[in-house]
Parts: structure tokens; sequence; C-alpha cells
């Protein structure tokens, strides 16, 4: 089945990444990664690890749920998202090019899965417990509270607003992926971007925990833009959710550091950051 | 529209003023609040157009786009919100919660009759496809009575009549008649340009038709509809499209085969004339419901029973719920007796006899289902409004009696019907046509996916048979290259229209609307929007025999022409337009409601 093909291939392709990656990171890291703090690791975040697992479990059970109840009370902002910003995805896609387009639509399926999942491997082989914690918090505030706003606020993307002005790039050169987007998405929760929000949440982490992974920084960086700039540029989200969606990882990572903190910070400086008394934005300098 | 709140907002104003002046509140003062409160301010003219997404359908959206920028030309702020269809359907058809609509007219209305319930004011205030725009005028009212009781020249003059009437004021306009498009798998067997894919007995010549394989034989189609996994009750109204699926679940007395009302459940069909006409029903031997339970004369009057009012009551006390979906029919019965087991007598209501065959084409339901329907919907026993169970359960699974039953669904994502061995329709006592009599398939799957270039995708993968529901003109290309799929291009008799909400001011003036419909050009969204594969025309009944000739299309709309040429809008003609018929422009807005 096409579905089984699709998926076949997501799987295959981000494993192939990971091997890659790992090689890349272990050598600007100019150390090996240590494997002996792994069961450590998984011990000290399972509870939040089997929140987020509980959460993307119930993702999918409720969606069908979800997209009931966003009908029922859910408020449609698709023509005040358009009003907003005007025709910027339009010009967005105005400089597409065979290259570009199958640039992005790669990041977007496979480079997305690679992005989410790559950092849980790279923490757990860390010997600091707390860039793991702080990424599962952070993953699961994201679906968290992007499922609350996929409830409340019903909006099409710009691909279903405007045809003619904006093509569905990524459905009309690779229609058999949609057999998988559909299965895991509904095209009425586009507002915020979670492909944009995890993304971001990704590289944020990787900015606040770099020394932890010093090469992973310049991978999660280019990923997250790339991601960031893919759902514009295929049609699928509006600059508006992509702007909401680095607005949630934000916050995501800062409460996820901060919990982490909390729990996981034994006052030793295991990965050279000190703990932040200030809240916003320095977290994320540092 | 921001109308409802004028008042309440110019008191407001004219307490502050009186407030925030520190004036003196004398008696004169308030006399003259008083007189200013009288009067309203100009409104500007503000609509939103509610329509799919284009997920959902290739062009409605883009129609609607270019419709509301032809009205912002014309100075009338116009926005456009997509929605899923069910709750398109539910906002426009039940709660009457929109100003202007762009969607497809169903099927049903290429009948002449079945105008009464589009048009007829009667039917104003009654739910689903009757009458959804409040559209209320006497002298449609009195023509759409006049083609129910005549026939010859003087129904066609009473349809000429209420077309021509109907072109004029516009409770919808039509936008174009679109070419449905479809992919379909040339090595499946069936002759594809020949079939008709737009109803129960086109998609049992598919079956006919289809090429036997040595194990189980599966019609698969692929849709973008997925309301039929959830849904399948042929009385729910945002449910339904085309009828097709429930149509091959459950049988009526009668269908239309090759153009002519044929008898399907019933053997014979003797039609009594007379005032009013009547008819001596008989049904076939040894039918069965899918549960095997006796299909008998008293499901039938049962059925034609629960379609006038699904709440079964006899008294006059309570109020009637009728089913909307098959008003039109049930409207045209007006008792079913039972003679015996397999016999009835159809007493029709005030109607000419070639009209009244349309009622026999109604669903027939099965009793020991749907008698505990009849109550009023609860959600966890709690009773909501007053709508009857019938026209809200899911009826899955679904108990027919129609050559296919159901086997299984997945929401949103797939749907198994089976044939039925030894349905009476292959039975050699039938005397069908062969296609009929002898199905080579063993069983349909439905497969939803996400958009029609997925849809066009998965058929030329071999994955699927053929497409259910059109895909747009620029999947047209992607058929052509792709060597397992053929291109199927078809009439469809489903316009696109621009329905007005004649119950909020401004749209409630016939000759505001005619002036809308004057800024809307048919053959530029034909040739732009839909790349050519549509057809402009002004009437539902277009290209029918009942169609008047001084309504065909001739280079332009010959009842409300476009204020322009190719798509670009005469701005100083419509306004002109606007101005005539009362309304006003404030920098280039129009404005209505002023002293």
């Amino acid at each position: 089945m096409s579905l089984l093909t699709v998926l076949t291939n997501v799987v295959a392709v981000v494993l192939v990444l990971h091997l890659l990656s790992l090689g890349v990171v272990r050598r600007l890291a100019g150390r090996e990664l240590r494997r002996g703090s792994l069961r450590e690791n998984v011990r000290a975040v399972g509870p939040t690890a089997a929140v987020l697992g509980v959460l993307l479990v119930a993702n999918g059970a409720v969606r069908d749920v979800g997209v009931e109840l966003s009908w029922l009370i859910g408020l449609n902002i698709t023509g005040a998202i358009h009003a907003l910003e005007g025709a910027f995805v339009a010009d967005l896609q105005a400089l597409a090019t065979p290259e570009l387009t199958a640039y992005f639509s790669f990041v977007y399926v496979f480079g997305y899965v690679f992005l989410l999942t790559f950092p849980i491997v790279l923490y757990a082989l860390h010997d600091d417990t707390r860039p793991l914690a702080a990424t599962l918090v952070a993953y699961a505030l994201n679906y968290g509270i992007g499922l609350v706003c996929y409830v409340l606020f019903v909006a099409y993307g710009p691909r279903n607003f405007m045809p003619g002005a904006v093509e569905s790039l990524l459905f009309t050169n690779w229609p058999e992926v949609q057999h998988l987007t559909s299965r895991v998405n509904e095209n009425t929760n586009v507002f915020p971007s979670l492909h944009t929000s995890l993304s971001v949440t990704v590289a944020l982490l990787a900015v606040r925990y770099r020394a932890a992974a010093p090469g992973w920084l310049p991978i999660a960086t280019v990923g997250a833009a790339s991601v960031s700039v893919a759902t514009m540029y295929l049609g699928i989200h509006w600059l508006t959710d992509v702007l909401a969606g680095i607005l949630l990882a934000a916050f995501s990572v800062a409460v996820g550091a901060r919990v982490a903190d909390d729990e996981h910070g034994d006052g030793t400086d295991a990965i050279g950051t000190e703990r932040a008394p200030g809240a916003g934005l320095e977290q994320f300098r540092r | 529209m921001g109308s409802e709140s004028r008042l309440p907002a110019d008191r407001r104003s004219v307490l502050a003023a009186l407030g925030s002046g520190a004036t003196v509140f004398g008696a004169g003062c308030l006399q003259r609040a008083r007189n200013l409160t009288g009067w309203r301010s100009t409104q500007p003219v503000t609509f939103r157009i509610k329509t799919l997404p284009t997920d959902a359908d290739p062009y409605a959206l883009a129609l609607a786009r270019e419709v509301a920028s032809w009205f912002r030309a014309a100075g009338i702020e116009t926005t456009v919100l997509p929605m899923a269809e069910q709750e398109l359907m539910r906002q426009s058809l039940l709660r009457t919660e929109f100003e202007l609509f762009v969607m497809r007219l169903p099927e049903k209305f290429r009948e002449p009759d079945a105008l009464t319930t589009l048009l007829h004011s009667r039917f104003a205030d009654a739910p689903g496809w009757q009458n959804p725009f409040g559209y209320t005028n006497l002298d449609a009212d009195e023509a759409i009575e006049r083609q129910r009781r005549s026939a010859g020249a003087e129904r066609r003059s009473a349809l000429e009549s209420l077309q021509r009437t109907i072109a004029r004021t516009q409770p919808f306009t039509l936008l174009t008649v679109p070419d449905d498009i479809r992919a379909a798998r040339s090595a499946a067997g069936p002759n594809w340009q020949a079939t008709d894919l737009r109803s129960p007995v086109g998609y049992l010549r598919l079956a006919g038709e289809y090429e036997r394989s040595g194990e189980e034989t599966v019609l698969r189609v692929v849709s973008t509809d997925r309301r039929a996994t959830t849904n399948l009750n042929p009385l729910a109204v945002e449910f339904r499209r085309s009828g097709v699926l429930t149509g091959l679940l459950y049988d009526p007395l009668a269908r239309r085969i090759d153009g002519r009302l044929t008898p399907w459940l019933a053997t014979s069909i003797d039609l009594v004339d007379g005032d009013p006409p009547a008819a001596r029903v008989t049904l076939r031997e040894d039918v069965t419901w899918h549960d095997d339970e006796a299909l008998t004369a008293a499901d039938v009057a049962f059925t034609y029973d629960l379609l006038a009012d699904t709440t079964l009551g006899d008294d006059d006390e309570d109020a009637e719920v009728p089913s909307p979906e098959y008003r039109g029919q049930s409207s045209l019965v007006d008792d079913v007796a039972v003679v015996d087991d397999r016999r009835l007598d159809v007493t029709f209501a005030d109607a000419d006899r070639g009209v009244v065959g349309r009622a026999l084409t109604v669903p027939i339901l099965p009793e020991h289902v749907w008698r505990d329907r009849t109550d009023t919907a609860a959600i966890g026993g709690i009773p909501v409004g007053t709508v009857t169970e019938a026209l809200v359960s899911n009826n899955i699974p679904p108990v027919g009696s129609g050559p296919f039953a159901y086997v299984r669904n997945t929401p949103r994502e797939s749907l198994r019907l089976e044939r039925v061995d030894g349905h009476f329709s292959t039975r050699e006592t039938a005397e069908f046509p062969d296609w009929i009599a002898e199905p080579a398939v063993d069983a349909l799957s439905v497969q939803v996916v996400g958009s029609d270039v997925t849809a066009v995708e998965t058929v030329a993968d071999g994955e699927a048979d053929v497409t259910g529901t059109a895909v747009g003109a620029a999947t047209v290309p992607r058929i052509g290259r792709s060597e397992a799929a053929e291109l199927l291009v078809r009439r469809s008799d489903r316009p696109y229209v621009l329905g007005y909400n004649t119950r909020r001011t401004h749209l409630d003036n016939p000759r505001f609307r005619n002036t809308l419909a004057r800024l809307v050009d048919e053959q530029f969204l034909g040739d732009h929007v839909l790349d050519g594969y549509a057809r402009p025309a002004v009437g539902p009944l277009q290209g029918t025999e009942w169609y008047p000739d001084d309504l065909e299309w001739d280079g332009g709309n010959p009842a409300v022409p476009f204020f322009g040429r190719e798509g670009e809008l005469n701005v100083d003609a419509a306004r002109e337009a606007f101005r005539e018929a009362g309304y006003q422009y404030e920098d280039g807005t129009l404005v209505g409601g002023g002293p």
C-alpha cells in the first residue's frame, strides 16, 4: 500500500540521517559520546517521557474528537489571518524552482522527523540529564498547547485558501505523501505551525545546551530554519502560523529548561551552563 | 453585516456626547438627543462568502475569491471563509447562518418539480435544501403550484414563467456549470466513457461491466469526501452529496434506468388516472432486508409516513418534523394504504400524473430499525432541540435491501460494501439489462484521500479504479501522462451557485441582488477558474426541455448581463446601477441605510 511505502521510506531515510549525524556530531564534539549514562538518563526522565508518550497517544486518539469539538466551539480565523498578512506566502512561492521544491519537500517530511528524534538520541547518550529532560518537557508543551489551539482555532492553510495564487507544492509534486500527512493531521489544524514550533524548539535547545553537543548546533539551526520556511514555501502554513510557532517554541524551551534545572540540576555544572536567575530570552543567549 | 448593532451604537455615541461635554442636562438637550437617535447613519455594505476549501472542492474557493474581487471592485467589502463540507451545509442549510455561499446545487434540481422545495415560499423556513435562500416571491409560488398540476404546454409555460422570474430576482446566481472530470483505470474493464457516475444505477453498470479477476473482484473507488465513512443515513442533510452509496444500500420502488423510470422494488406500478391520481404498487416476491427480515408493504407505508413526519405523531398537537432530504417527493404523496403483504395503494397529492412518478424514487427503509428513531434526538439521554433521531442518526451499520450491503467502515478513511447474493435484481424473472442482472464485482470499496491530486495518483498507481468525486482541471495533464489511467470528462448537472440569504438586509432587495449578479462574469469564471471545462448558464434547468429560449446563453447573460468585458468590471456602470437602486458611495465604499 502507498501509506506503507511512504512510511517505510521515512523510517529508512531518518535512520540513515541519524547514523550520519551521530558521526558528524561526535567528530565535531571531539570526544566519545558516553554510553554509560543512557540507563541513568532513561530512569531519570522516565516520568516526563511517560507524560509525553501519553500526550502523543492521546493526540492521535482524540484527533477526531478534537476536530468535531473544534467545529463546535472553535473560531474560524482563516479570513483574519489572510487579512493580516495578505499574499506573503504567494510572494514567497514566486521564488519557487524545482530544486528548492525538492529540497523543502525533503526537509518537510524527512528532515522534520529527523530533527525531532535526533536530539532525544543525542541527549540520552549524554551524561547530563537536563538536556533530555528539557527536550521532553518542551515537546510535551508544544503538543499540549498546540492541541488546545487546534481546538480553539479553525484555519485553513494558504494552499486551501488561495488556489491559483498559492500552489500546494508538496502534494502536487509528491501526492503519495498525503496518504501519510492526512493520517497524522487535519487540514484545519494550521495555527500555530507545530512543524515550526517543534523544529525551533530543537534549535533553541541546541543553543541552550550547545556545550553538551557543539556539533549539533549548526545542523539544528539550519534544519529548523529550513523547516520553518518549508511550511510556508510549500503553501501549508501562513507566516502568522510560523510566527506563532516560534513564540510557542520559545515559551516551551523556557519552561522546559527551567523544569529540567529544578528537577535534575544538582548544583554541579556538568555542561558548562549555570542556572539563570532571569527568565525569557536570557536562557537562549548563553 | 453590522446592521443589527446600528441603533445601539448610535445611542451610545449620543450618550457619550452628552456625558463628555459636561453638557447641561436641560430638557431641550434631551429633546435634541431624541431627535438625533431617530436617524440612522449610513453603514458600509459588507459580505462574507462561505464555501469549501480547495481540498474538498477543486473550484469553489477560487470561484468565491473571484466573485469577492468583483464585489470589492464595486465597493463592497467582501471576504471569503472556507469550511468543511459538513460544516458549510450545517451553517447554510440548517441554521441559515450565512450571507452568501458558494456550493454546487444537488443533482435533483434538474427535475422541474424539485424547484418546488428549492424556491417556494412555503419552505422558506424549512431546513436542508429547502429554500435555503429564504426566497419569497408570490409570482414564483404561483408558477410552481401551476406546473405541479398541469401537463404539456401549460406546464411548460408555467415553468418558463418561473424561470424568468428567478432569473430576474436572483435568489441565487448560477456561476457556472462544470464538467465533471475523473480519472479511471483503463484496465478495469468497463467502457468508462459511457458510464454515468452520478447515480447508483451508473455504479451498477460499472459493477456489471467490471473485468472479473480470479479471486475476489472489488470495484475500488477513491474519494475526497469522507462523510460517507462516518454516516450512511439517507435522511442526514449535511452528509449526503449525490446519494450514490445510500442508493446502493437502499432500494426505491422505482429507479431511473436509461432515462426511464423503471419499477425496481416493485414488479408493477399501475397508475390510475383520477383526481388526485393514485397507483397500485405490487412488490417483488421474497425480498428481504440485509438482516434477513422480510420486506413487506408495511415497510413501504412506514417509509412514506416517516418521511412526511419523522416523529410519526398522528395527532395535530405536535409539530411535524418531515425529512428535508425527501420533502419534495413525500409532499407528492397523500396516503399509502397497505392492501396485503405485497400490495399497496398510493394516493398522490393534487398533482399531474407526469409529476408524481418522482415520489416513487425515495429509499424504502426497514420499519423494524427506524421505528425506534422517531423520538427527539438526545445526547447522553438529554433531548436536544426538536429534531428526531431519524434525521441525525449516523445509521451505521445500515440495514437496507439494496444490491450492496454494508460490511465495515473506518471513520474518515474507508468504507466497504459487499454485493448481496441473490438480490432480486439478479433474478432471471426480474428482466433487467444484463449489466444489472449479472454483476461482476463481489464488493465495492471507498478509500478517502486528502485532495484531488492524490485521488488521481491513486488511480494512476493502480490502487483504485476510479475517482468517485470529480477532480479539478489542474489534474488533467497528470491523468493524460499516466499510462494506466484514462480521462473522463462529462457534462455535469450540478452547477456552482452563489446563494444569497434573502433574509438579510440588502440581500432582501431583489433589485440589489439583480445588480450583484451583474458583477459576475460567468463566461470568465468558466474559462479561467475551470480552464474551460464548464459552460455558462442562467437557470438550473438549462439544457432540459423545460428551459425557455430567451434564457439561452448568447455571448452573455441574457437576464443579468455583466457590467464589463472579459472579467474586467466596468466600475462606473456598476456604481451607477447601485445608485439607481438607492445606494450611495462614500470614499469608494458602497453604503446603505442613510438619511
